[in-house]
């Protein structure tokens, strides 16, 4: 981890209609560095990746993308998304393309890269997500939940992002295929891929945040070292919101 | 002359003039439902209110009531066409504004998310619409498309009405002099049968060729 500070988002504010779901959120990711966003469900973490990546739009606050401020209007937002790689839920893999050209498109489309040099870097992506070569000409409709999250990880990773985003990457998921998603991204972290999580998981938050961010109607209520904001943290909210999903959740 | 004679060769010269039509009706047609179907989608907020007032007017005229004034209409205020080009306008015209509908709904069927993933990858609206959205929305659109494809090879008989000498009005004229209604509107229904034939076949070959996996549910209906 270095010094660099790669996203640096400040007051971020956001409502629907009088529904106020980000109220000025602060905080800063440096290169390499791993934080994860965890809190109840509805309390603006999805709305918050989406604010990061443009495709809502804040009310007020300020998002830098190392020096580039992304909610500067006049900046070409289609440039500088290319250079954060976003995670959905719910995959998102373009539905009519195989395996391969969900990671190809944005490389040939809009990197304009030559076709077989989009092809190797795909192969490269895919490979790393460990999707072996059988599943590449798949289509989505023939794949598990799994491996359509990975390749949605190669895709976004294809395009060399200087950040990945992940919003809730195995809530979709059945349980016994969360853990090769995990790994996938776990592995990326690990090689100093810069990253922001908003997950469920705590074993996984904890074991590979640098920090944990707990997000509670739309504030950033604590944050800190994970084993001491899981274990003891030091708001009461954060302690219920623990052993609420400790106790309905499993092992972790 | 026997009848049989003058009726097939009438007949085979109307068969030749209706495919002529259907030839640029229904390829111009597909084009321009898709065009003003994109249009009432994405087009903006004129380009919406003009797509929607054009379909709004075409779909609420019958389609003989178009054909008349694009071949009586336009000609009082100067512009004359043909029989056929009038034809063939007024069926493009109509069934483009039908088109159009299944289009637009069938772009607005597809998941919101897909439009999620093309942004953050950083593409521009169009690469968006031409490369993931429209892909997508043409196959649900297909059936749609094919089946407005066998009306249009139904409603070119219309043409008739402004003097195109396709088949229905070959099958009048033979029937107005020999005066043998069911072997000449018999011949002349199963000519459309065989032609409306070919089509859904050449449809179900194309949907079979565009089919993807995961598109099932939607190829059944």
């Amino acid at each position: 981890m270095s010094d660099e500070i790669v996203l640096r988002v400040k007051d971020l504010y956001k409502r629907y209609g009088d529904r106020i779901v980000l109220k000025r959120v602060s905080f800063e990711i440096r290169k390499g560095e791993v934080k994860a966003i965890m809190g109840p469900s509805g309390t603006g973490k999805t709305t918050l990746l989406k604010c990061i990546d443009m495709l809502v739009k804040p009310d007020s606050g300020r998002i830098w993308l190392e020096d580039l401020e992304l909610t500067d209007p006049r900046i070409d937002i289609g440039e500088a998304r290319k250079k954060i790689g976003l995670v959905f839920q719910e995959f998102n893999l373009f539905h009519h393309l195989t395996a391969i050209k969900n990671v190809m498109i944005g490389l040939t489309k809009v990197k304009k890269l030559p076709k077989d040099e989009a092809r190797s870097i795909a192969e490269r992506a895919l490979l790393k997500v460990h999707i072996d070569r059988e599943l590449w000409d798949k289509y989505p409709a023939q794949l598990s939940g799994g491996q359509k999250q990975r390749i949605a990880i190669a895709r976004a990773l294809a395009m060399e992002p200087m950040i990945m985003l992940y919003d809730e990457p195995t809530s979709a998921l059945d349980p016994q295929l969360t853990g090769e998603v995990l790994e996938v991204i776990k592995e990326l972290a690990e090689d100093g891929m810069t990253s922001l999580i908003v997950t469920h998981e705590v074993g996984f938050a904890s074991e590979i945040a640098d920090e944990i961010m707990i997000m509670m109607d739309g504030k950033i209520i604590e944050r800190g070292d994970p084993r001491k904001v899981i274990h003891n943290p030091r708001r009461e909210e954060t302690r219920r919101f623990f052993s609420k999903i400790l106790k309905i959740g499993d092992e972790s | 002359m026997s009848f049989w004679e003058e009726f097939l060769s009438k007949l085979s010269l109307g068969t030749l003039i209706t495919l002529q039509l259907l030839t640029i009706t229904i390829p111009l047609s597909v084009i321009l439902g898709i065009l003003i179907g994109i249009l009432r989608v994405y087009g903006g907020r004129i380009g919406k209110t003009l797509a929607n007032l054009y379909v709004y007017i075409f779909r609420g005229f019958p389609l003989l009531v178009t054909l008349m004034i694009m071949f009586f209409g336009l000609a009082d205020i100067g512009i004359r066409l043909t029989p056929y080009w009038a034809a063939a306008l007024a069926i493009i015209i109509c069934s483009s504004a039908y088109q159009s509908e299944y289009v637009k709904m069938s772009i607005l069927s597809i998941d919101e998310g897909q439009s999620l993933a093309a942004k953050s990858l950083g593409m521009k609206r169009s690469t968006e619409i031409f490369y993931i959205i429209l892909p997508q929305a043409l196959r649900v659109a297909l059936p749609g498309i094919g089946n407005e494809i066998i009306y249009m090879i139904l409603y070119s008989s219309l043409a008739y009405i402004v003097g195109v000498n396709e088949i229905f009005s070959a099958a009048i004229s033979v029937n107005s002099i020999w005066f043998k209604p069911t072997e000449v509107f018999l011949v002349t229904a199963s000519i459309y049968l065989a032609m409306t034939t070919m089509a859904s076949y050449g449809l179900k070959k194309l949907e079979h060729r565009l089919w993807i996996p995961g598109f099932e549910t939607r190829r059944k209906s």
